[in-house]
């Protein structure tokens, strides 16, 4: 029922207009007084030095190349076990193939080291 | 469901519905966020808030206003509109989820049925699903619009372990959504009534799945023992160290409101929702479900309050093992293990 | 909707696929287990899958096809138009030619890499099954029959070749190649799906016989319907960035280069023979009511090509950029054979594509297993100083090389010859005379830009003292290629009647030879 979803439209709406609400009140009542102290990057007390946004670890990058590749699999998973008990024999043994091709992938990925972090 | 009601009075009742949630929610928030202090107090051996108000129950107030007064720095080398923009995406998104939640059966005012939902949609799962892997959107921006290390490196971590979590998180569903047959959360609380021993949990073999999903879960929301991304010993506060007063307490809130919904949707998955005895006179017949369902709902705060009190954190490369090498595998060889067995059943 | 989704026949047509992803997966985890010494076993064992997806086709051809009507296979989607039930797959002549060449290729393609991989120290499995699944999604795009199933071969062959362009993971080159390649690629793709979307929309069907029913009542009521034609110039275009036609060529000069080199012949060769099954599977029949659109664009088209493949080339001094210029031009001769024969009321062009992708096949290949066989240690072996004076190392190799090279420039004896013959004769059957002098004066240019290599081989001394070592692989390859480059050119008899077998052209080969003597 197309109209069921009308309720989270208005859910969102409400909370997306109280809470910029609360800080636009917040900031009728609370101080402001920065300083070149308080407006440093924190780093424990210590001067920054160097951009922030340097190099990181190519890790991440994999991690999310991997979450890519396992989350769509899963996503193919949710609409066959929904209808699982409609799609009978075929569905399983299509699906036990499909996780059996996911497998050998993943098998690979870990002897590839891909999982490991350091 | 709305057959018999005019767009009116549905449009009226579904805002009336909201602004009942809302406060809620957000009282449970604030209240979890009290019962963790209270719990780990003792846990630790320690008093807990004891001085504002009787047993300290004034203290999230007290803590509300204080934040609320503070002064909110938006330093000059943040990104100014994503710095902005994360806490409230946080928030939106960690307070939404909560829009498909059903915490009771129907209730009948005169002559309408109304659900005690905000809304019944057919794809439920799937919207919160949606929703709360945008979650990470509002941590991987605010560590980036940051523009500070501390800040940079808590939120690549945090993302990547949302990510990562988040793939043994949808696949324990896969499980339940074999048994249920819907996407819908009223259905599938639906199918788990009438005993315990029809909870998923129990009934459905899910158990495995139900550990792997609290452990996602438990990830996913950034809690002890995978709270890397807010470790305090090495990077001072992680994702929001740049942040301060009431964006700050926007991170904060949506940190305990995504606890929140996880714990409704471990209820509805997996323990049977707003299931259990019913007596008394019809309006205690209609409420019931709820207190059920609340009864479930702290049993989960609890739990993650417990949790916190006693385990340590993890090392990064074993959190990252944990996801890829333990759960992934495991989640995998419930959907194959469930199915087998649910097409030999019948 | 169906109530079963796949059927017996659905099975069997699609065993070659099953049998080579089958084999794929397992050359991937038999390749974690094994020694780096003993690494060679991956290339055996994709072989014998390599053989077994043959005896899938040989069953498919004898047994399923004997009685020579194609077979529709459904593949899990059966639309039903008219009461007519179209499916995914179309399992005819045409398919099962490709299949052939496909394997052929890959074969030869494997035999070649195995020593030349370890050279480079990148001998990993990886490479055997990912030349095994850009097989599978080639056999999807000659044999599908559905823009579904078509675009999803062409993204699975497309993804693997990336990969394997880009398999040096130490060579700048390599890396530069593969990265060209996956922009340009998935730019083409996407201009291709584009134009896949819009065939959607005019039709309601991803079917291409639904397709072509309803672009020709289209076409009838409003033969220039700017849709069509959209859909139909965005379509071309995504093809013919596959084939690298002009002027949609760059990328493939540069992922020639930087590609291993034994890729490269791989490329030059099954892929490009891939790209054109899906051409001349969508021209032919799903487009074919805008062939009179399609036809100007074409002549355009292959005139480019021919004409930049052919002075580009002339001043290559990189073996393999001068090979990858060469092969735009081929494409060029072989667009001509599209645009004289529309394979209803001439089929000798498109005999004549079959043959000359036939051809090329073994005659490219041979040309880059001898650049492979070049690349020694410390040698990259890919410039041509590097194959100067070849003849006084390795005499065997650079006269093989000069046969593939005459081969490729179409001189008589040899299969080239064949290729263009068939080309040239069905300009001259449509009466397109100027297009075939066109192409004839191209044809003797190519002779020269070859003939600069033969001469470095023959006439130059050689740059280098180092021998040129061929390995067992390496000795196969070539003497198949050049088996097939010989025994074509003397003997082709066989390979045309073949080819006009899988277009259903009945006796079509002795006629045409009684034309030639």
């Amino acid at each position: 029922m197309p109209q069921n979803y009308v309720p989270i439209f208005l859910f969102v709406a409400v909370v997306a207009i109280a809470i910029p609400a609360t800080l636009m009140i917040g900031k009728l009542v609370r101080p402001n007084n920065p300083e070149k102290a308080k407006l440093m990057p924190y780093e424990c007390g210590i001067d920054p030095v160097d951009n922030a946004r340097g190099r990181y670890t190519v890790r991440f990058y994999i991690v999310a190349i991997l979450f890519v590749v396992f989350d769509v699999e899963t996503i193919f998973l949710f609409p066959w076990a929904v209808q699982y008990r409609a799609l009978g024999l075929f569905g399983l043994v299509e699906m036990l193939v499909f996780l059996a091709i996911l497998i050998v992938g993943y098998v690979w990925i870990w002897k590839k080291g891909a999982l490991e972090w350091v | 469901m709305s057959g018999n009601l005019s767009v009116g009075w549905f449009v009226l009742i579904s805002v009336i519905k909201i602004l009942i949630a809302v406060p809620i929610l957000l009282g449970i928030v604030a209240y979890t966020v009290w019962l963790e202090r209270k719990l780990v107090g003792h846990i630790q051996n320690r008093w807990g808030p004891s001085r504002v108000g009787p047993f300290g129950l004034l203290q999230p107030i007290a803590d509300g206003l204080k934040l609320f007064f503070k002064e909110d720095l938006t330093p000059p080398y943040v990104h100014k509109a994503l710095y902005l923009l994360a806490p409230i995406l946080s928030l939106t998104l960690a307070l939404t989820s909560i829009a498909v939640i059903p915490v009771g059966g129907w209730v009948t005012i005169r002559g309408a049925r109304i659900p005690l939902q905000i809304t019944d949609v057919n794809v439920a799962l799937l919207i919160i699903l949606g929703i709360t892997s945008m979650g990470v959107y509002g941590v991987a921006l605010a560590g980036w619009s940051s523009n500070s290390k501390y800040s940079l490196l808590g939120s690549l971590r945090a993302s990547a372990q949302m990510v990562s979590y988040e793939v043994a998180l949808g696949l324990s569903l896969v499980g339940v959504l074999i048994l249920s047959g819907t996407f819908s959360l009223r259905g599938i609380v639906e199918h788990q009534l009438g005993g315990f021993w029809n909870w998923n949990i129990f009934g459905g073999g899910q158990i495995v799945a139900f550990f792997i999903y609290l452990c996602a879960a438990y990830a996913e929301t950034n809690r002890i023992p995978f709270d890397l991304p807010e470790a305090e010993t090495e990077l001072v506060a992680g994702y929001h160290t740049e942040y301060s007063s009431m964006k700050f307490a926007m991170f904060f809130m949506s940190e305990y409101a995504n606890m929140v919904t996880v714990a409704c949707l471990a209820s509805v998955l997996f323990l049977g929702g707003w299931s259990g005895p019913l007596f008394g006179p019809p309006v205690l017949q209609a409420l019931l479900p709820v207190f059920w369902f609340f009864l479930r709902v702290l049993f989960f705060l609890f739990l993650y309050i417990w949790v916190r009190g006693t385990l340590p954190r993890f090392r990064y490369d074993q959190l990252m093992a944990f996801s890829w090498k333990f759960l992934l595998p495991l989640a995998i060889a419930n959907v194959i293990i469930t199915s087998l067995v649910v097409a030999l059943r019948s | 909707m169906p109530t079963s989704f796949f059927t017996g026949t659905d099975y069997a047509l699609s065993l070659p696929m099953i049998l080579l992803s089958l084999f794929g997966l397992g050359v991937l985890i038999i390749d974690l287990m094994l020694p780096a010494e003993w690494k060679r076993w991956n290339a055996i064992t994709a072989l014998i899958g390599l053989g077994f997806s043959t005896a899938a086709v040989m069953r498919i051809q004898l047994g399923h096809f004997a009685d020579g009507r194609p077979l529709v296979g459904s593949f899990a989607y059966l639309s039903n138009v008219g009461g007519q039930v179209v499916g995914s797959v179309l399992m005819d002549g045409f398919s099962i030619y490709f299949f052939y060449l496909f394997l052929l290729g890959a074969a030869i393609a494997i035999l070649m890499s195995a020593h030349y991989l370890e050279i480079e120290h990148e001998h990993h499995g990886e490479f055997y099954a990912l030349i095994l699944f850009s097989v599978v999604g080639m056999m999807c795009m000659a044999s599908g029959y559905d823009l579904v199933l078509l675009f999803i071969g062409l993204e699975l062959m497309a993804i693997s070749t990336y990969v394997l362009v880009g398999f040096l993971r130490r060579d700048k080159r390599s890396n530069e190649a593969a990265l060209k390649y996956l922009l340009l690629g998935a730019f083409s793709s996407g201009i291709f799906a584009y134009g896949l979307s819009l065939l959607y929309g005019l039709s309601g069907s991803t079917n291409l016989q639904v397709i072509a029913q309803a672009l020709q009542r289209h076409y009838s009521a409003n033969p220039k319907d700017p849709i069509a034609i959209v859909a139909m110039i965005t379509t071309a275009t995504g093809l013919l960035f596959k084939v690298a036609a002009v002027p949609f060529h760059q990328w493939a000069p540069d992922a020639y280069e930087g590609a291993p080199t034994s890729v490269t012949g791989y490329m030059s060769v099954a892929v490009k023979s891939a790209a054109w099954a899906m051409l001349l599977r969508i021209f032919l029949w799903g487009l074919y009511p805008l062939r009179p659109v399609y036809l100007p664009l074409l002549v355009f088209v292959s005139v480019a090509t021919m004409t930049v493949g052919n002075f580009a080339a002339l001043s290559q001094n990189n073996l393999k950029r001068l090979l990858a210029y060469s092969s735009i031009s081929h494409v060029g001769y072989m667009l001509l054979g599209l645009i004289a024969s529309d394979n209803i009321t001439n089929k000798t062009g498109i005999q004549g594509i079959l043959v000359y992708l036939l051809v090329y096949t073994f005659m490219n290949l041979g040309a880059f297993a001898v650049v492979t066989s070049l690349r020694r240690r410390d040698i990259i072996g890919d410039e041509i100083d590097d194959i100067a004076g070849l003849y006084s190392k390795a005499p065997t190799e650079a006269v093989l090389m000069l046969l593939f090279l005459l081969s490729l420039a179409g001189i008589p004896p040899l299969a080239g010859f064949y290729g263009k013959y068939f080309i040239f004769l069905s300009l001259i059957q449509t009466q397109h005379y100027v297009l075939a002098s066109l192409a004839v004066l191209y044809a003797v240019l190519g002779l020269y830009y070859y003939m600069r290599i033969g001469s470095a081989m023959f006439m130059r001394p050689a740059t280098d003292p180092e021998p040129v070592a061929i390995s067992p692989g390496m000795q196969v390859a070539l003497a198949v290629t050049a088996i097939g480059t010989v025994g074509i050119g003397i003997l082709p008899e066989f390979f045309i009647r073949a080819a006009g077998w899988s277009l259903g052209i009945q006796q079509a080969g002795t006629s045409l030879l009684g034309f030639l003597r």
